[in-house]
């Protein structure tokens, strides 16, 4: 069988279509062969990873919540038992409620002032101030949510918090922040966008980057100012950031736990209790692994339809060009 | 030309490949990587002693360990100090131990999970009580049968009590004197405390608290149950328990003692429950005390000793507590929980629980006799990080650093009133207490809610007495 050599500079890089000379084609598959080994065992570790912390607990969360298993004794079947007890108990209804609301408030407020922020860092300021700006925004992402949270159960104290005395210097009551069933909630709200909007405000400011120059001065030409500027080009062509966003945030909310763990404990009465921390009080301090497992079980099948939602929805409003 | 070969350079970069990968599963095999097996004690034949890891610093355990090893040195010793929030964080990290199949064979155990342990994992220690009854004869004249008794359940003995802390009521002397108020005598009633931080309120100015407390089974609202002569669950007496009463404790002591406490039907909306609560909401709603949080009251030693807060329950714990946090034995002091209908007190106490899954039950049950002994405790107890369980250890030298000038008011609330005892903790203890928790927060969240939080905490402590654990 004749062969036409090619030198490999010369190769194109796609598969050997049929017809192709068989030795470009055995070297481009050895090639390509050895390429997807090499990626492979690149990627095993991270596969691996997954595979034995993610993948394997939710298979064992889905059967555990077929039993009932409080650690000490052996497992007994239950078949949909967990699952009817679960959407027949006033907490964990409760806890789903507030958890939708929590995601709702916290992601909105956090992706609007992440994008307030970065907007108007994008406009004509000296670098070192950005960078102080960038910075500021972003370190209490990096602060333990546990620790920031015993701090801010001190500051909105009702009687000796920083906050109450602040807004008491300009004659204003003190407002139980923290125990009262109206207010609980709300600052849960604040203490966990706080921490999280850093995140955000580092995506928006990489979209902002990439949005081409010569778009504004464009548009800038055409008569195009301020906010026509920002709703006809700027927000269309960070739509692809403001998904990735919406949908980083929308998972965290809704496995939001140590905020409301550590400022109300889910209090006052079950004002401030969330899926997850409904969770861990089943497992660890009821010692009901089965129903703590159904509800993580439901709370999975929560954010999986949040995020296809999502996605579906993305094609209708997100740009790519 | 045929060119069905791999290229040499194409195979030498495999080989090259194939070598590295080899060479780095060879060094990872080869590796001298630590592993469970090299945690010190572990798998090593040890009898482990699982404690709260607040509970102890190092050098008492330290000095606990050398001084078991000196009496049995062929018994190794090793204490696991377990980190955690508060008992019910300790006992799911216990619960997880064995749950991995690392249980330990004794756990420091409090009232919270007296119960539920001995239910569900414990060994009673009765027939090794028996059979060392003289040893253990001068512990048991040293220790109140009421703490001896909150370690029973159903006739049997499961913990030897080591600490123990009533909820009696902390002063800020400062703040009194601030008042113009005088301390309180020790009979006083829930209308003198009323009356007290009434007083206090009017010249603590606006950032001022006179009564802090924190929304939790121990020191929350259960001290007012018991003072009005109630409790969130039914309370009665196991039968049974004569064998220790009878060999340990002269005819005064053993009037009316049992074999530990039962706590059976729920009452949250019984007349006395409801007036308890319709008290602190009344205190709420005068700003006589704030609004109640979750916790475990870790804010509050600041708030306290730097005069911000009059006066709140706390056990002998908080005289080291306030020690630590700058605060001279003069400027605060202790008295007894107010009378209503009565002035019964609440306590926790603890001990080491021997669990059924050790296979070292007599070297366990060397450990609780050594750790009951009093110059062992005597080493646990240096700082007033607690009260011990045994009488004589309470003396003015104790707290004469520390203070309070009352201090004698830790112990003697147990002689004082004899009806004194635990707080209410059954098997199903997690979930009363989220129940209760919960409930409190609902009730004293809002103005006229006292009632209808009730009637629904009633229900809720109904479905978590049925379940079971």
């Amino acid at each position: 069988m004749t062969n036409t050599q090619v030198p490999n500079s010369q190769a194109p890089a796609v598969r050997p279509r049929p017809g192709t000379p068989p030795a470009v084609a055995v070297r481009r598959s050895v090639r390509d062969r050895g390429t997807r080994l090499l990626a492979a065992l690149f990627l095993a570790p991270t596969v691996v990873g997954i595979v034995v912390f993610t993948v394997v607990p939710i298979i064992v969360s889905v059967v555990l919540s077929l039993f009932h298993w409080n650690v000490i004794d052996p497992p007994r079947f239950a078949g949909g038992a967990n699952y009817r007890t679960t959407f027949t108990d006033s907490t964990v209804l409760v806890s789903f409620r507030n958890t939708l609301l929590f995601m709702v408030l916290a992601v909105a407020l956090q992706l609007l002032i992440a994008l307030s922020l970065a907007l108007a860092l994008n406009g004509r300021m000296p670098v070192w101030l950005r960078s102080l700006f960038r910075s500021a925004f972003f370190f209490p992402l990096v602060l333990s949510a546990a620790s920031i949270s015993v701090v801010m159960k001190y500051l909105f104290n009702q009687d000796f918090g920083v906050v109450n005395w602040l807004i008491g210097l300009v004659g204003v009551a003190p407002v139980p922040w923290l125990t009262s069933e109206h207010a609980a909630m709300a600052t849960v709200v604040l203490v966990y966008v706080w921490q999280q909007f850093g995140f955000s405000f580092l995506l928006f400011v990489g979209g902002l980057n990439n949005i081409p120059k010569e778009i504004h001065e464009a548009a800038a030409l055409d008569g195009a100012t301020g906010l026509r500027k920002h709703l006809g080009i700027t927000l269309p062509l960070l739509s692809p950031t403001l998904l990735v966003a919406s949908v980083v945030g929308i998972i965290n909310a809704l496995q939001v736990f140590e905020q409301p763990y550590v400022l109300t404990d889910g209090g006052p009465g079950d004002a401030t209790r969330t899926v997850v921390m409904v969770i861990y009080e089943r497992a660890f301090e009821q010692l009901d692994f089965g129903e703590a497992s159904a509800v993580g079980v439901l709370l999975f099948a929560l954010i999986m339809a949040v995020t296809a939602v999502q996605f579906r929805l993305s094609r209708r409003f997100v740009h790519y060009q | 030309m045929t060119d069905s070969h791999i290229p040499r350079r194409t195979l030498l970069r495999y080989g090259a490949y194939g070598a590295g990968a080899a060479a780095l599963a060879g060094t990872a095999a080869s590796w001298d990587r630590l592993t469970g097996a090299d945690i010190p004690g572990r798998d090593d034949g040890s009898l482990v002693v699982a404690t709260l890891g607040s509970a102890f610093d190092p050098a008492t355990v330290d000095a606990l360990t050398k001084g078991f090893h000196r009496l049995h040195p062929d018994i190794p010793l090793r204490v696991n100090a377990v980190q955690a929030v508060d008992w019910s964080d300790f006992f799911a990290k216990i619960l997880t131990q064995i749950a991995a199949g690392t249980a330990p064979d004794l756990v420091y155990v409090a009232t919270e999970g007296v119960q539920l342990f001995a239910q569900r994992l414990g060994v009673a220690l009765d027939h090794w009580v028996r059979r060392d009854a003289a040893e253990l004869r001068e512990y048991f004249a040293d220790v109140h049968p009421s703490l001896v008794e909150s370690m029973m359940y159903e006739g049997n003995l499961y913990q030897l009590p080591m600490e123990f802390n009533a909820a009696d009521i902390y002063l800020n002397k400062q703040v009194l004197k601030r008042a113009g108020a005088g301390f309180p005598a020790a009979d006083w009633s829930r209308d003198d405390f009323t009356a007290l931080l009434r007083e206090l309120k009017r010249t603590g100015g606006s950032h001022f608290t006179p009564y802090f407390w924190t929304n939790r089974l121990w020191g929350g609202v259960v001290p007012w149950l018991f003072a009005n002569g109630t409790n969130l669950l039914k309370e009665s007496k196991a039968p049974g328990g004569s064998w220790l009463w009878d060999t340990f404790y002269p005819a005064a002591d053993r009037q009316g003692r049992g074999g530990g406490f039962r706590w059976t039907t729920p009452q949250a909306t019984a007349d006395r429950v409801e007036e308890a609560y319709d008290y602190l909401a009344s205190l709420v709603q005068e700003d006589l005390c704030t609004r109640p949080e979750g916790g475990n009251g870790s804010n509050l030693v600041g708030v306290f000793s730097t005069g911000h807060v009059g006066v709140t329950p706390a056990g002998g714990f908080w005289a080291g507590g306030l020690q630590l946090a700058g605060m001279r034995a003069a400027d605060y002091d202790v008295q007894y929980f107010p009378r209503w209908r009565t002035q019964r007190h609440q306590f926790g106490a603890a001990g080491y629980a021997l669990l059924r899954t050790s296979k070292k039950q007599e070297a366990a049950w060397e450990f609780i006799k050594y750790a009951a002994r009093k110059d062992t405790m005597t080493r646990l107890f240096q700082g007033n990080q607690t009260t011990p369980a045994r009488r004589s250890m309470l003396n003015a030298a104790r707290y004469a650093e520390s203070g309070p000038a009352h201090w004698q008011v830790f112990y003697d609330t147990l002689d004082r009133f004899p009806d004194t005892g635990p707080i209410p903790a059954p098997p199903q203890v997690a979930e009363v207490t989220d129940v209760l928790l919960k409930y409190t927060g609902t009730a004293l969240a809002s103005p006229r809610a006292v009632g209808p939080a009730l009637r629904r905490m009633q229900g809720d402590l109904e479905q978590a007495m049925e379940r079971e654990i």
